[in-house]
């Protein structure tokens, strides 16, 4: 499974089962969950049961399944419980059985043959568009939007680069709820969790927006407010909270975007009052395109119509989606770098060279490739706002060019053992506050107290010769000390 | 008649000498075409190399750049001036490999491109490459590359057209007016001898005709002969360099047959493309042009035309058309059949011998890939009197006898001339082989020696070979070329870099790049061996890093050196490949550390003061004998040994940061035989101690390899040294004497060896080297440090005696016998002391 | 009694605390306590210099930069 759906899973497994059962009303929610969520057993199981008028017998369905791969069915029956679409009958006089549950089942069937209506999947239009736009007007919106919000997180690196000014307050107050960047007064300062995320394919990225957006769904409806004011005023008084979202709702709607197809344009008669005030945030992010907020209509861009694709079609798609993104790339890999350090990447998009820059020293730019090189200077200077030597290997292995891929290992050795070696270069010397404990007459007084101080976890180290510790805090041990019945010294 | 080329006295010869050599601009290491030429404090002696260096750097590349104001976006202030994204791509630049930095005239070669072969081929010879690994290659255009290129017979057009078609962008304008400008001025005329006579030849009749009416050039025009005359231009036609693919009768060798497949291969894709097809064809040619004119100029006044046609900016090429040379003597020499020339050493001599004459010229390959191959075909190709310089008495001795395995010569015609030989040839003409050192004695020579020289300038030579070329001090070149006439000049060597940057003077002095080979291909078609790279980091123990953080510079050295950690590393190194049966040499450039590394595991040991025959005899039981498998080596192994295989090689210590060195040390393991058995791999580890100086010289060291391809490991732990039985300072009380013994030595024990008749030796050393004037280096104990009393003085005898006792454990009758003399030899020059 | 002494622990190769104890060696300003070869109690106030001072110290045992070629 992608870095994007293990996400949003982890997300989905932390809602209560009242949630999945309004969720499972959807069959466009069913639907996305059966293709994205679950390994090719779970679907087997669901497919089978799908059409089951009877429960079926716990021992009958273990027979499917060859005896060694027995941990793969116990996994794939795990996650169908805890995603609420399998559940055990217990019926008195008869085997444990399972059983799809409903809602679920039913909008499955209802999403596989059509039919019922639900408009789960949402209602084209069926008046023509005056400002129709096309597919690639929606890429390059989607493109401009999603860059303004890399832009802005960049610029807020310091490397120098402007961009991003356009982002809306909706937007930045995201990104600082997720704990992405952080506000430091006036300035924007990226955070360690920030360069992950710029350092994540873009359907990853997506998703751990989405994912804040849906953790923080009132908190953002509280932003709205305050769209028009300063936007740092962050400790502003929220005290009328009158836009509720409802996370299902968003949920809901996620997951029917996935559904839709890129160049239709859908009508909002169908969405609920939560629904349609996600299109404005939608349409900061790229995954929607709307006119003006008054538009009766709206077009999914290919960030929404990729949401819930399986990781097959989203490798294509994605790479369609990069292309749009990346204008002139015509892979997914793009960067070669060479056993001397020296690194070439395939791309003119000033976005791509930001992240670059991030931790190479960047020195010609050709129209479709940029030279450089890492040098330990640049990698410190990453290290130094707190990207790791792990995240700037994974990102170049992630974007390795063709021509690199022909290669095992991918990424030369020397080169990605040195990124580390430079890393740990300058962690030479690991550093804690707080106290030490020394002078200890006898040797049960040193042992007592020095247990005492690992017990509560603030012993960070001892020396049982020299009768000395070193703890973090010596609140507690002050106490202990305090507390004890007085002995006679 | 028209007046010969007499052999002169030594006088007029040395004065004419100095001027004749090739002039030709230098090729730097760096490669900024801005580089500054420094005239403070050159003598006069340099005033050539000052104008042709001048001549050729008013075409630096800067000159031709335009202010460029382009649509910037968000990431052009990453790049400033470097920013050419305003460029516009072809439509089919997929298929075209380059890219070409328009400001500094550096060049980006995709080598998966279909076209790479055939543009690595034409890059090599127009701009200096600068780095080589997997994936893209990098090359820079500079006024010297472009001279060069010239110099090997290309057309400016053709670089022009060949550039354009091989681009992703359309030539910027800037690159297009530089190699214009810069090549107008080149190659424009040539200096030929020929018939014993001298002309001055030109494409251009309008060239010759403005030498004619320069008051100076004019005036060294014969008297009676035609004003200019017109002929076909100098071909390749009939002359056959002996042992390559068109010699005759050479049987077609695998390697050979897989030569031309690989040719053909590259050849492949440019089929396609008839244009290609022909320029490639083009670029063999010499002279596209039918005519070239010339008129003739008296011979003594060749130097006055030279020195004016540089003035007129317009430097000479020298070549020298030995199939008409009539006056000097044919030597008999020829390749045996069993001689197979490769293809790249083919490559090289084609650009020499191009156009049927012979230029004088550089040629660049990796140790152990045949460069003496390609000085003894190049003699075979002259056959007239040839003189070879080496630094070592034993290099002439490996060359003499390469030149018997090699070629039909007979072994009356080719000489030594060393301090122990000194010999000539017996006919009319022939070989003599020497030394740089012997050549350019300047006093005290016996008469046997001065007679030999007398010998060596009373004559014209048709070749001289240039042996090591990177490592010779310019000074000595200049000595040589003013004191030994010779009409081509071949120089040959593994790497024109130099930490001092003085190659300018070695491309003026000798001539033009001519080729320069790429290490990683010639590894992939099993010319010369794989090899995989290491940095071993030995943490120094506590005693050892806090004495190393308390001295001064000299004596770090040595603290690093003897790092226990490093023995261990060493130990355990040596360990295991012996097991794998490996041959393994170890270096080191410090004597103190070769002899204390060797006694204490066990090891034969050759440095510059072991004896002739012991040397031998070591090589030759490290050759042979199973049960000598490792050997230490002083810098002496460097040049001076006639090294058989080895497949590892383990750094211990070595000087400041040579990149040269590394490189060159790395060569004893490329020629390794079983090169071409399925995975083999050579082994090439730098040991290093953490956390000191040695760090930062062995990455420098390194950069020059790294750029050829190699990539180092770092090995930061070795698995399993823990366990290693005997490890040798496993015990602190062991660990702390080896210190306190080093503690006690002279800051003199932290030299780098200094080898007499070597010409390392002059240049190398470090700090103060100059100061060690006694023959080798010596360990001496010196004057105790903080450390006093008795007890210390107790420590030295003991460490003497224990010496003794590891010799007499020692079983080997070899070993035994080595320690004994080593032993009787350290004893002797303590007594000297 | 035992005391109880603020500070900061640092923990690191005795190559390492070897530099720390030379940069200590000029004014004794900034070790609190010597623990064992890998460890010592140095001043809060002087970590920040301690930890400058020592990057310089190790700065002449770096590798080359990039000497690749050249720039």
């Amino acid at each position: 499974m992608s870095t994007s759906s293990l996400r949003s899973f982890e997300y989905l497994e932390s809602l209560p089962g009242t949630v999945f059962k309004r969720l499972y009303r959807q069959p466009s929610t069913a639907l996305a969950i059966f293709r994205r969520m679950l390994p090719h057993l779970a679907k087997s199981f669901v497919m089978a049961l799908l059409y089951h008028s009877h429960p079926l017998p716990v021992a009958d369905l273990e027979q499917w399944v060859r005896p060694d791969s027995r941990r793969e069915r116990d996994q794939a029956l795990s996650l169908l419980e805890r995603l609420h679409i399998l559940s055990i009958v217990l019926n008195p006089n008869s085997p444990r059985a399972y059983a799809l549950t409903n809602p679920f089942k039913q909008s499955l069937r209802l999403a596989l043959t059509g039919g019922g209506d639900h408009q789960s999947f949402g209602v084209p239009c069926d008046t023509p568009d005056k400002h129709s736009v096309d597919v690639d007007f929606l890429d390059d919106f989607a493109r401009a939007q999603w860059e303004g919000i890399l832009h802005y997180m960049v610029g807020s690196t310091g490397i120098g680069m402007q961009g991003g000014e356009e982002v809306s307050q909706g937007v930045k107050k995201l990104l600082e709820l997720g704990g992405l960047v952080e506000i430091k007064g006036r300035r924007v300062e990226i955070t360690q969790a920030g360069f992950s995320f710029l350092l994540q394919e873009i359907n990853a990225q997506v998703w751990t927006l989405l994912i804040f957006y849906l953790e923080n769904a009132e908190s953002v409806s509280d932003m709205r407010r305050f769209r028009t004011l300063d936007p740092f005023r962050s400790q502003a008084n929220i005290s009328v909270c009158q836009l509720n979202m409802d996370p299902v709702d968003v949920l809901s709607f996620l997951f029917m975007l996935g559904s839709l197809e890129l160049g239709q344009d859908y009508s909002l008669t169908t969405l609920t009052p939560t629904q349609v005030k996600m299109l404005d945030d939608l349409r900061d992010f790229g995954i929607v395109y709307q006119r003006k907020s008054s538009s009766r209509r709206f077009y999914p861009t290919r960030l929404a119509t990729t949401l819930t694709s399986d990781a097959g079609a989203l490798r294509t798609v994605s790479a369609g989606f990069d292309n749009a993104l990346r204008a002139g790339g015509d892979s997914k890999g793009f960067i070669v770098i060479e056993t001397n350090y020296r690194i070439y990447a395939y791309t003119s998009s000033p976005l791509q060279i930001a992240v670059l820059a991030l931790f190479s020293r960047l020195s010609t730019r050709y129209p479709n490739m940029v030279a450089g090189r890492i040098s330990r200077e640049s990698i410190r200077r990453a290290i130094q706002t707190g990207i790791t030597s792990d995240q700037i290997i994974s990102y170049l292995g992630t974007h390795a060019h063709p021509q690199m891929r022909k290669n095992v290992p991918v990424l030369p050795p020397t080169v990605v053992d040195q990124i580390r070696l430079w890393q740990i270069e300058g962690e030479r010397m690991k550093a804690t506050g707080g106290f030490l404990f020394k002078d200890f007459v006898t040797a049960e007084e040193y042992d007592n107290l020095a247990n005492y101080a690992d017990e509560v976890g603030v012993l960070v180290w001892r020396s049982d010769k020299r009768r000395m510790f070193f703890v973090t805090r010596h609140e507690q041990i002050a106490a202990y000390l305090r507390n004890r019945p007085k002995k006679l010294t | 008649m028209p007046p010969k080329r007499k052999a002169s006295t030594t006088g007029s010869r040395s004065e004419r000498a100095s001027k004749r050599s090739t002039p030709a601009p230098s090729t730097p290491m760096s490669v900024d075409s801005s580089d500054e030429y420094s005239e403070q404090g050159e003598p006069p002696d340099e005033s050539e190399a000052e104008n042709i260096d001048k001549a050729i750097n008013k075409f630096s590349l800067e000159s031709y750049n335009r202010q460029q104001h382009q649509a910037t976006d968000s990431a052009s202030q990453l790049f400033g001036s470097s920013d050419f994204a305003y460029l516009s791509l072809k439509p089919d630049h997929d298929n075209r490999p380059l890219w070409i930095d328009p400001v500094k005239g550096r060049i980006i070669l995709e080598s998966f491109s279909p076209l790479a072969a055939y543009a690595q081929d034409f890059l090599t010879t127009i701009a200096e490459p600068l780095s080589r690994p997997t994936f893209l290659h990098e090359y820079a255009l500079t006024p010297h590359s472009l001279y060069a290129a010239v110099s090997v017979g290309l057309l400016p057009s053709d670089i022009i057209n060949v550039l354009d078609r091989l681009s992703k962008v359309p030539l910027p304008e800037n690159i297009r007016e530089f190699i214009t400008k810069c090549t107008a001025s080149y190659g424009k005329v040539k200096l030929v001898l020929k018939h014993n006579r001298y002309f001055v030849e030109s494409t251009d009749p309008e060239m010759l005709q403005r030498l004619l009416k320069d008051e100076v050039v004019g005036k060294t025009r014969i008297e009676g002969s035609d004003e200019i005359t017109k002929e076909k231009a100098p071909q390749m036609g009939g002359l056959v360099i002996p042992g390559t693919k068109n010699a005759a009768g050479v049987k077609q060798q695998p390697d050979q047959a897989q030569a031309q497949r690989t040719d053909q291969d590259a050849e492949g894709p440019a089929k396609e493309d008839d244009i290609f097809l022909t320029l490639r064809e083009e670029d063999d040619d010499e002279d596209e042009t039918d005519q070239v004119h010339s008129f003739e100029i008296v011979s003594d006044d060749v130097e006055v035309v030279q020195k004016r046609c540089l003035e007129l900016e317009f430097p000479m090429l020298e070549e020298y058309d030995f199939r008409n040379d009539e006056v000097n003597p044919n030597l008999e020499i020829d390749l045996k059949p069993s001689a197979q020339i490769r293809h790249y050493q083919e490559k090289s001599l084609s650009k020499m011998f191009g156009n049927g004459r012979a230029k004088s010229g550089i040629i660049v390959l990796p140790c152990g890939a045949g460069k003496t191959l390609v000085g003894i075909t190049a003699a075979c190709t002259i056959k007239k009197g040839i003189v070879v310089l080496c630094t070592s008495s034993m290099s002439v001795v490996q060359w003499r006898n390469e030149f018997i395995k090699w070629s039909n010569i007979n072994p009356d015609d080719i000489a030594i001339f060393t301090s122990d030989h000194k010999e000539k040839f017996s006919r009319s003409t022939g070989i003599i082989v020497s030394t740089y050192s012997m050549v350019t004695q300047t006093k005290g020579r016996s008469h046997d020696s001065q007679k030999m020289m007398d010998f060596l300038q009373g004559r014209e030579w048709g070749l001289m070979i240039l042996d090591e070329v990177h490592v010779v001090p310019a000074s000595i070149f200049r000595k040589v070329t003013h004191s030994i006439a010779t009409h081509s000049k071949l120089g040959l060597t593994a790497t024109l870099l130099r930490e001092d940057d003085k190659i300018r003077d070695l491309n003026f002095l000798i001539g033009p790049k001519l080729y320069e080979a790429n290490w990683m291909e010639l590894a992939e078609q099993g010319h010369i061996a794989k090899v995989q790279c290491a940095e071993v980091w030995c943490p120094m123990t506590t005693e050892f890093y806090q004495e190393y953080l308390r001295e001064s510079s000299r004596k770090r050295s040595l603290l690093y050196i003897m790092n226990p950690r490093k023995f261990q590393a060493c130990q355990f190194l040596i360990d295991y490949h012996e097991k794998r049966g490996d041959k393994v040499i170890v270096f080191s450039d410090n004597v103190y550390a070769l002899e204390k590394y060797a006694l204490k595991l066990h090891k034969a040991y050759i440095y510059g003061g072991t004896p002739q025959a012991e040397r031998l005899r070591i090589l030759e039981n490290f050759q042979h004998n199973d049960l000598v498998n490792t050997v230490f080596l002083s810098k002496i192994g460097d040049t001076s040994l006639d090294l058989p295989e080895a497949t590892c090689l383990i750094q211990i210590s070595s000087h400041y940061g040579s990149r040269r060195q590394e490189a060159q040390r790395l060569g004893r393991i490329l020629r390794a035989k079983r090169r071409n058995d399925e995975g083999f791999n050579a082994f090439f580890y730098s040991l290093v101690s953490k956390d000191t100086q040695e760090m930062y010289y062995s990455s420098k060291r390194q950069a020059f390899l790294v750029d050829q391809g190699y990539a180092f490991k770092v090995i930061t732990h070795l698995q399993g040294i823990e366990n290693l039985p005997n490890l040798a300072y496993a015990s602190p009380q062991e660990r702390t004497e080896l210190l306190q013994e080093v503690m006690l030595q002279n800051e003199t024990s932290a030299d780098v060896e200094k080898i007499d008749g070597d010409l390392f030796g002059e240049r190398s050393g470090g700090p103060g080297s100059k100061r060690f004037a006694k023959k080798g280096a010596r360990r001496t104990a010196g004057m105790l440090s903080d450390l006093s009393g008795g007890q210390d003085m107790a420590y030295i005898e003991y460490n003497k005696s224990r010496n003794k006792e590891l010799k007499g454990k020692s079983q080997n009758p070899f070993m035994k016998k080595m320690f004994r003399d080593q032993a009787k030899r350290r004893a002797q020059n303590t007594n000297l002391d | 009694m035992p005391k109880a002494v603020k500070g900061v622990l640092v923990q690191c190769d005795p190559s390492i605390k070897a530099i720390i104890l030379k940069i200590d060696a000029l004014d004794h300003d900034f070790i609190v306590e010597d623990l064992d070869d890998q460890t010592l109690v140095v001043k809060e106030s002087k970590l920040v210099e301690l930890k400058q001072r020592l990057e310089d110290e190790l700065s002449n045992t770096q590798q080359m930069p990039e000497e690749s070629g050249s720039e």
